[in-house]
Parts: C-alpha cells; structure tokens; sequence
C-alpha cells in the first residue's frame, strides 16, 4: 500500500460516506459510489485488480443489501467496512472472506462514527441559529458547508491511517491463520448473504405465501441456470399480471357493490 | 402586475437553484438536535434574494422560522422541500400564509414521505438494482457496478428534479394528491414482486452451503450432496434460507445475531463434517 493510494482511498471514502455532499449529496455519493460493489470496483481501480475489487465489493453487498436508515439510526455503516475492509484483504492477498470478516467489526466502528458526527455537529447548529440571530445570512446559508469539516476528519483520517498502516499487520495476521479457520471463514462466507437477503424480506414479504415469488427466483437459477436479465423480464411478467389480478378483483368488486 | 411578481419569485432558475441546494447538502451536518433543519435553512439562504430582494429583514424571518427540527427521506421526499418553498414564495408574494400553516404542513409531511420515502427507495428500488448488478458480476466483472450507476442516475436524477418542481409548483396539495392516490400502492406491489424473485435469484447465485457428510459401509459408498442434488440442484441452500427466513423475519432475530448463528453453523458443521467448503 503506498501512500498515494491511501490517500485516494481515503479521499473516495470519505465522498462516498453518508453525509458527504460532494457528490450530489447520496445521489452519486452514499446511494452509488457509496454501495459496497460500486466502492469495490473503485478500491479494484485504485489497488489495480478490478476484478478482485468487484468480487470483495459483492461479498460485502449482499451482507448489508438490506440495509435502510431511517432517521438518522444506523444499524450498520458500509463505508469504512468497504473502504478499510476490501484494501486491507486485498494488501493482503486474501479471499473475500477476510474483506467479510474485517466488514462487520468495521461497520460497528463506523456506526460510532456516525453517532460522534451527530454530536459533534451540535455546535454548527448553534451557529447557524447565532447567525440568524445576527443578520448574518450568509454565514447562515454557508453552515452546512462550514460543518462538514466533521465529516471530512471522522472518514478521511481514519481510513488513510488504517489502510496506510494496516496493511503489513493484516498480511501477517492472513499468513499466521491455519487452514482450518480460513475453510471456516469460507463456510461462513458462503451463508452470509443470506443476512442481506433476509433484512430485505423483511420488507417485500407481506405475507408467508410470498415467498412463493423468492423460489420462483431460485428455482430459476438454481434448477434453470438461468442469467439475470431474462430472470427480471419474468418477474415484470409475473408482478404485472399480479397486480392486474389485483386491480381486476377490486373493480368486480366494486361493480357487485 | 401580480402575475409578473409570481414569475419572479419563482422562476426556473429560483427552483434550479433551491434544489441543487438541497440535493447537495441535505445530510452534510447531520445532527442529534435538528437533523436535516440546518440543510433547509441553507435551501432558503441560497434563495434568499430572489423571494425578498433587498429585503434583508424579512429574509431574516425566514430563515429563522426554519431553524427547527427537520426530516425526511431526502431524494423521493424532496417533494417536500420543494413544497416548502413553493409556500415560502407564495408567503413572500403577500399571500395570506401564516407562518403556523408552513409548519404545520411541513411536519405533516415529513413523516410520511420519511416512511415511504425509507421502504421505497433504500428498501425497494435499490436492492433490486443491486441485485440484478450482483447477477451481472458474478466473477468480478465490471459490468454490474456500472449497470448499477447508469440506472440509478438515470431513474433518480429526473424524478428528483420532477418530485421537488412538481412540490413547489403546486404547493401543499400537491403532497396529498400523492400520499392519497392508488398509483403508488399499484407501484409498490409491482416492485415487491420484483425485488422477490430477484432476491431469490441471487440467493441461488451467491449463496453456497455444501454437504460435506458421506456414509461409508464396507464397499457402499453414500455421498448426501449427491443425493441432495439429485432432489433437486441448490436443495441445502434453499432450506438454510427457509430457516434464516423462520428466524429473521418471523422471530425478528437481529442482523448481528443471525451472523453469530451462521458463526456457530460454521464451525460446529466444519468439525462434524457435515459441511464442507465447496461441492466434491
């Protein structure tokens, strides 16, 4: 790891954190680079093995696909876990298990962070409300500008210290582990995404029959190996004439009223 | 004379202007006290001068009825910025808006859009993206990272630029006219079904669980994984996904304790054999 690609690492990392409003606010930010498999292709470009990068960003993806935000809560952040956890497996030279493995003691980390940021920030509402206050609207309107300084410390710094300087200690850890753990991680690994996936039922399944559609999915790759497009074009399909049922049903309901 | 004050208040550019501002700066000092007030503020700030031009007072009384409490699902809640300052102009264009109407209607609609602003696009839109891009890349390619960015930008970019246009356009009503209609319910049914299949598209793809455990007697040989496979391929897979399902979505098990569950599965399945690392 030399410098120059820590300090790139740092600099997309922290663009692409939560509260970053560089790039569109969340838009090309949080929403887009900001996703695990998009930050791994970037990683890829900046340690030079995009296929790697992709590969660890996947991994990382389908752990948290099911994450959402609401108000402020953060059950878990991606940022650091992608942008600590894929260079360092990759100095490395290991599987995407150990990207994995480092991901979710990384985005406990980045949780803190955010909370800290919340708290941190305090002290620029009061200056805005003080600028107000004043006349100053200027000052008032440039406030949000001003603080993202917090920001800007809590994701720059520590991912340019962390991977410039964890690289070497990580290598060491990877090459000390015996098999065992590794085929361990790997069989963990394997299952993993299932916690992505499942956080996400817990939104699109409204009722148990439901699950219905999930199968239909797998059975498609699973027992059809089938690719991904033609697998959306039959969901469209199968949610269209769905929802036609639907609509079908209330207006002869209607009509009987 | 009252129609070209209207033009002026709101024009193109003024809207334009407004919801860059928002776009941009909407969770930079993201904070315990006001959340996303401060970004609000700014919104108006940055448009200051067009709805009061050398009016410096009644900019400051602007500014200060938004220093509160603000929050909502930024990008398909930006409607409600814009509803705000479609209301602001409309108030700076001597309409009678009292300033409790402005706060009433701003903090009965944030909570909404929040909720469906939060299920739709971090919970719907995006993980069904994410998943067919995961389908694209399935050995590290470049192509489903860059499917992800074409299509999100292209779905989000306009549709902000039209939910905020559209909320300071026609003010309060249009918000309601939204949150009422059964468009949205048709909408949120198709995507679901959609995000369905996908989700269990990739579950196929991704996810692995490889029995490991093979009987022997004498010169039989019985191989589990092949007997499974030959039920049906990916049978292993789809019933861990069943019992993650049992647990995660029935038993409402937290995300970090089912990856401690997987951790358990891991290690006791490895040292008993039943799983293996990948399929013999």
């Amino acid at each position: 790891m030399t410098v120059f690609q820590a300090l790139l690492l740092a600099l997309f990392g922290w663009m692409s954190s939560i509260y970053s409003p560089v790039l569109i606010g969340g838009l090309l930010g949080w929403y887009t680079i900001g996703r695990p498999l998009v930050s791994g292709a970037i990683i890829g470009f900046i340690m030079g093995d995009v296929t790697t990068g992709v590969i660890m960003g996947a991994a990382i993806q389908m752990l948290y696909i099911g994450l959402v935000t609401p108000g402020g809560s953060m059950p878990a952040d991606v940022n650091y876990a992608s942008w600590i956890g894929i260079p360092l497996a990759m100095a490395a030279g290991a599987g995407e298990e150990y990207a994995l493995a480092l991901a979710v003691p990384l985005s406990t980390l980045g949780v803190l962070a955010v909370y800290g940021l919340c708290a941190i920030n305090l002290f620029f509402v009061h200056m805005q409300d003080n600028a107000i206050d004043k006349g100053n609207l200027k000052l008032a309107a440039q406030v949000p500008i001003i603080g993202q300084v917090t920001n800007f410390v809590l994701r720059f710094i520590p991912i340019f210290v962390i991977d410039l300087f964890g690289a070497d200690l990580i290598t060491q850890i990877v090459n000390m582990m015996p098999v065992q753990v590794t085929d361990i991680l790997q069989i963990f690994a394997n299952m993993l995404p299932l916690v992505g996936f499942m956080l996400l039922m817990r939104v699109l399944c409204k009722v148990d029959f439901d699950l219905i559609y999930f199968c239909i999915g797998f059975l498609l790759v699973a027992v059809g190996g089938m690719a991904m497009i033609p697998v959306v074009i039959i969901a469209l399909a199968i949610a269209y004439v769905g929802s036609k049922g639907d609509f079908n049903a209330k207006n002869a309901e209607e009509e009987v009223e | 004379m009252a129609e070209n004050a209207t033009e002026t208040k709101l024009s193109k550019k003024t809207i334009a202007r407004a919801y860059w501002s928002w776009m941009f700066f909407n969770l930079s000092v993201q904070n315990f006290e006001r959340m996303q007030g401060p970004a609000v503020v700014k919104m108006l700030g940055d448009v200051r001068e067009d709805l009061y031009p050398g009016d410096p007072e009644a900019q400051k009384k602007m500014l200060a009825r938004h220093a509160n409490f603000f929050n909502t699902e930024p990008y398909l809640g930006s409607l409600v910025p814009g509803v705000i300052l479609g209301m602001e102009a409309s108030k700076a264009e001597g309409a009678d808006v009292p300033d409790e109407l402005i706060d009433s209607i701003k903090t009965a609609l944030m909570g909404p859009f929040a909720g469906i602003g939060d299920s739709l696009l971090p919970g719907t839109i995006i993980p069904i993206l994410l998943s067919i891009a995961l389908g694209l890349s399935p050995n590290g390619e470049l192509l489903g990272p860059i499917f992800y960015v074409v299509v999100f930008l292209a779905i989000m970019l306009p549709l902000t630029r039209f939910l905020f246009t559209y909320g300071a356009r026609t003010g309060a009503s249009a918000a309601s006219a939204l949150l009422e209609s059964g468009i949205k319910d048709r909408i949120v049914s198709i995507a679901q079904t959609v995000g369905l299949v996908v989700v269990g598209a990739v579950t196929a793809s991704y996810t692995q669980v490889n029995i490991g455990l093979v009987f022997t007697s004498g010169d039989l040989t019985i191989d589990i994984a092949s007997i499974f496979s030959t039920l049906m391929p990916g049978l292993p897979v789809l019933l861990m996904a069943f019992l993650a399902y049992f647990l995660m979505v029935k038993k409402k098990w937290s995300a970090n304790r089912m990856i401690l569950f997987f951790l358990i599965v891991a290690i006791v399945g490895y040292f008993t054999t039943i799983l293996t690392v990948s399929a013999a």
